[in-house]
């Protein structure tokens, strides 16, 4: 007796209707085309450039860093500027190994020096790091422009520059340029690579060298002056409290304290993606809305007509509802498509170099499970527009209609 | 019996509590045409839609086909109503979206008891015995009211009815196709052994149906 509504029969009216009215359903579904195509080209950017900076930062930096506080006494070292170093560097390694939420983690001897290249000289700030265990923390292969990564740094003298930095100094791979440590003593080093994380705050000061490097210039074969940790969980920094508990005399600070102004640029990114995209999709929906409704009051002979030959009210509900769907449908893969193109388009322009991110072009996501986001929200915002309507439309009482003319 | 009605009352609430039929009762047997005449507001439309099942608000007994029309669920009276039930109006309502032919197989592609093919087959044969046969596919719009109307009579057919319910069917029509139209109603209903029941105003309809039932201020006239 009483069949599924969805049937070819059903169907069939409803196309009819669209095709009747191929204007209003066209605008229809260019209306869900703009709020999907916002919504992709808005998430892919804006998702694009928070990934961009998370991978530059977090890639370049690591989560947690623990640190020697300044020394009351420093007395004992003979250069005015004192070197802290971390005394129990064993005791950190084995609360750093037994903690489940570390992935890796390296030790650094970090040091102020001044840098000069045949033509100019910068002060700097040194990371010497021991080239296994830094290569677990930093992917640098990903990021060379020129030259070797972290391997070149157990052979000789060698020094890693950021893009920046080089270009300031007018070297390139290969060159060599003079190192002096606050307590005088000086070394040449070899140019052997030079590295671009895209972030020009990073790209004007990073240098890599050998860790032995500067604990022979420093006097103090096995010091070292940080700890730098990776986690598995980022947003989990509660060993930086664990640390300090454990170990006397160091400092630790996380991720988030050193990129604020990245995380909270982060969050308003997300929040204009959604909410843009959400009030243009509402925009349709409204239109939707509107267009079904009109239809329906234009259309409530028809309906009390279909009614009397023998379409019930969930047959009446499906032919309007699914009139809706199929405008969400159409419009929300073509504004996948569309989507895409723009999305395509802006990752291929050029963009000048800003004084703080170095790339060639706009960054752009092309996750695929944004598209799929971008249909339902595109096809459950037709969904939820056309059902009042179609509600309205069930509702019709064939008898008043035909009483009424 | 096709149709057994006994003691029928309806109330019309608004705008003041109004009874619009008071016990009415009346029997339509296989392959009668039978006209209900009267004033405007005699409940002649009235009774015509209790009698068709679009208006399930009323006291009293309803048979058809000797279902009780009451014990029906709101769904399982669409679907009564769509195998049992032929409607033709006023103004016959064809779906302007749809051709001619589409109009005609709406109701049986709703039943859906026969192939498409075999309900296009159908619909073409009643549209040649409506005089529409050369019509088939043109926009319902296009068509003369008296055209609209033989395609309706068609549309009421197409399930193959035991009843067909007319209001007004030539209401709107004038004397020539108003003759046509009502010849037409009663040569292929008879043809097909069909009960007709038709609401209208036309003395010539009344005067010559098997039965003339007037209706005066909610009552039947005896």
């Amino acid at each position: 007796m009483s069949k599924h509504v969805f049937n070819k029969t059903n169907l069939f009216i409803a196309l009819q209707y669209l095709s009747a009215r191929k204007k209003q359903s066209f605008l229809a579904t260019i209306g869900v085309l703009i709020g999907v195509t916002t919504f992709i080209v808005m998430i892919n950017f804006m998702t694009g450039v928070n990934d961009f900076l998370d991978d530059a930062v977090f890639n370049g930096s690591p989560d947690i860093i623990v640190s020697a506080q300044a020394k009351e006494n420093a007395t004992k070292k003979s250069f005015s500027i004192a070197i802290n170093t971390i005394e129990n560097t064993g005791k950190i390694d084995s609360v750093l190994r037994k903690n489940q939420n570390v992935q890796s983690f390296a030790h650094q001897v970090i040091s102020p020096a001044i840098l000069i290249s045949d033509t100019r000289q910068f002060p700097g700030s040194i990371n010497g790091v021991f080239a296994a265990q830094e290569s677990k923390m930093v992917d640098l292969e990903r990021r060379l422009v020129q030259g070797e990564g972290f391997q070149s740094l157990s052979k000789e003298n060698n020094i890693l520059l950021g893009i920046s930095l080089a270009n300031r100094l007018q070297v390139s791979t290969g060159d060599h340029i003079n190192m002096i440590l606050p307590n005088g003593k000086n070394i040449q080093l070899k140019v052997s690579g030079i590295f671009s994380f895209g972030i020009t705050t990073i790209d004007n000061v990073r240098t890599y060298v050998s860790a032995n490097v500067l604990q022979n210039l420093l006097g103090e074969n096995d010091i070292v002056t940080n700890v730098h940790i990776k986690l598995k969980n980022r947003d989990d920094v509660s060993l930086k409290t664990d640390v300090i508990t454990v170990i006397d005399g160091v400092s630790t600070e996380d991720w988030k304290d050193s990129n604020k102004t990245i995380v909270i640029g982060n969050k308003v990114r997300d929040i204009l993606t959604w909410s843009v995209s959400f009030a243009l999709l509402l925009v349709a929906g409204f239109g939707i809305y509107n267009i079904l409704n009109i239809t329906v009051i234009h259309k409530r002979k028809d309906i009390a007509v279909l009614k009397t030959i023998g379409y019930s009210s969930n047959d009446i509900i499906f032919i309007f509802l699914i009139q809706s769907i199929i405008i969400g449908i159409i419009g929300a893969i073509l504004g996948g498509v569309l989507g895409y193109a723009i999305s395509y388009l802006i990752s291929t322009t050029p963009l000048d170099t800003s004084d703080f991110i170095i790339v060639d072009t706009y960054p752009i996501n092309f996750k695929f499970s944004y598209y799929i986001l971008g249909f339902w929200f595109g096809v459950l915002t037709t969904i939820f527009s056309g059902y009042f309507p179609s509600k309205k439309a069930s509702k019709v009482d064939p008898v008043t209609i035909i009483r009424g003319i | 019996m096709i149709l057994e009605a006994k003691h029928i009352n309806k109330f019309f609430q608004e705008p003041e509590t109004h009874q619009v039929l008071k016990d009415v009762s009346i029997s339509i047997s296989e392959g009668e045409l039978v006209s209900v005449y009267g004033e405007s507001g005699s409940g002649k439309s009235t009774l015509l839609y209790v009698l068709s099942t679009l208006d399930t608000d009323f006291q009293g007994d309803l048979k058809i086909q000797n279902q009780e029309i009451k014990q029906l669920p709101s769904a399982g009276l669409t679907s009564f109503r769509n195998k049992h039930i032929g409607f033709v109006y006023q103004f016959h309502y064809l779906l302007p979206e749809f051709n001619v032919l589409q109009n005609v197989m709406l109701p049986a592609m709703k039943l859906a008891q026969k192939s498409k093919e075999e309900i296009k087959k159908d619909a073409i044969s009643l549209l040649g015995e409506v005089g529409m046969g050369a019509y088939t596919k043109r926009p319902s719009y296009q068509l003369s009211g008296g055209q609209q109307q033989r395609v309706a009579i068609a549309r009421a057919l197409i399930n193959n009815p035991s009843l067909i319910i007319a209001d007004e069917p030539t209401g709107n029509l004038d004397q020539k196709n108003s003759d046509l139209i009502f010849d037409l109603l009663k040569e292929i209903t008879a043809s097909k052994n069909k009960s007709v029941v038709i609401a209208t105003h036309n003395s010539k309809i009344y005067s010559n149906s098997h039965r003339a039932i007037e209706m005066i201020d909610g009552f039947i006239r005896l």
